[in-house]
């Protein structure tokens, strides 16, 4: 089971796995020999625990590292500064592309409105609607796969944006300068 | 600040003495009869917590020779504790009233 408990450690972002990796493990080791003796039930219900524990954990540190807490996030912007963590910086260009990308949107939706005003409604009005068929279910799944699509698509986004955030810190540390200029 | 429960527990196991990770585990089971068993995920994830917030701090002069690091309270954590126990200690208070009320 450590060998499994050791491998959902590596679903934690590094720093955290390097400041308390060594210290986990122990507990588990501690935990497994604890519930060596008792029965099966015990045994399987102790591993599940523990497994979805570290599952849960490792998905909330990287929650936490994502967004930060709320007081960071809310500090960042009262204090006038991005003050986000160290190994999490977005460059300031995002900034200024998602402000774009919002006046596009509502310069769009704008649009759309005045288009439809200026469009007479000559159509005659449509009955009452029966469906013909069932269709909850297919437009469910559909949301759901849009959402899933939607998500990723957006994680993807911000691991780019973190590769390249990292890139530039180390780019920025001073042994990287030494080197540049060897 | 309100806490959560495993939390709570995990601060009031400090609160008697330093104790390192599978302690805590221990007497957060003891503290509760068996009703509470925190994983060691949830464990690590309220210890690093508390640390960024300056309410736990390590103990520099413990063993660390089997990855094993001790934690206890910080004056700050000790202090919230105290007015987290109040609070709770002011709910219980109003629900014993209303509850006896209800049942008049």
């Amino acid at each position: 089971m450590l060998a499994l408990y050791r491998s959902i450690l590596y679903l934690y972002p590094a720093a955290y796995r390097g400041e308390y990796g060594d210290e986990m493990l122990e507990v588990l080791s501690e935990v497994q020999a604890k519930t060596r003796n008792k029965g099966a039930l015990a045994r399987v219900a102790c591993a599940v625990r523990e497994a979805s524990g570290l599952l849960c954990g490792a998905l909330g540190e990287h929650l936490h590292g994502f967004a930060g807490r709320y007081d960071r996030f809310s500090s960042m912007f009262l204090g006038g500064r991005f003050a986000m963590r160290s190994e999490f910086r977005f460059p300031k260009a995002t900034v200024g592309l998602m402000l774009v990308i919002l006046a596009a949107v509502m310069f769009t939706i704008e649009k759309a409105k005045a288009i439809s005003a200026s469009i007479p409604h000559a159509n005659p009005p449509v009955g009452h609607i029966h469906p013909s068929q069932f269709e909850i279910l297919p437009t469910l799944l559909l949301t759901m796969l849009s959402a899933v699509g939607a998500g990723v698509i957006g994680w993807a986004i911000l691991f780019a944006l973190r590769r390249s955030g990292i890139q530039q810190l180390s780019e920025m540390s001073p042994s990287a300068g030494l080197r540049a200029r060897k | 600040m309100e806490v959560s429960e495993p939390v709570l527990l995990i601060l009031l196991s400090l609160a008697e003495q330093p104790r390192h990770g599978y302690a805590i585990l221990g007497d957060t089971e003891r503290m509760t009869g068996g009703r509470v068993r925190l994983s060691t995920g949830t464990l690590y994830g309220a210890l690093s917590r508390l640390l960024e917030d300056n309410w736990i701090e390590r103990c520099p002069e413990q063993d660390r020779s089997r990855g094993r690091q001790a934690y206890r309270l910080t004056a700050e954590g000790r202090r919230n504790l105290q007015r987290e126990v109040s609070r709770l200690k002011r709910l219980a208070h109003l629900g014993t009233l209303r509850v006896a009320r209800k049942e008049t």
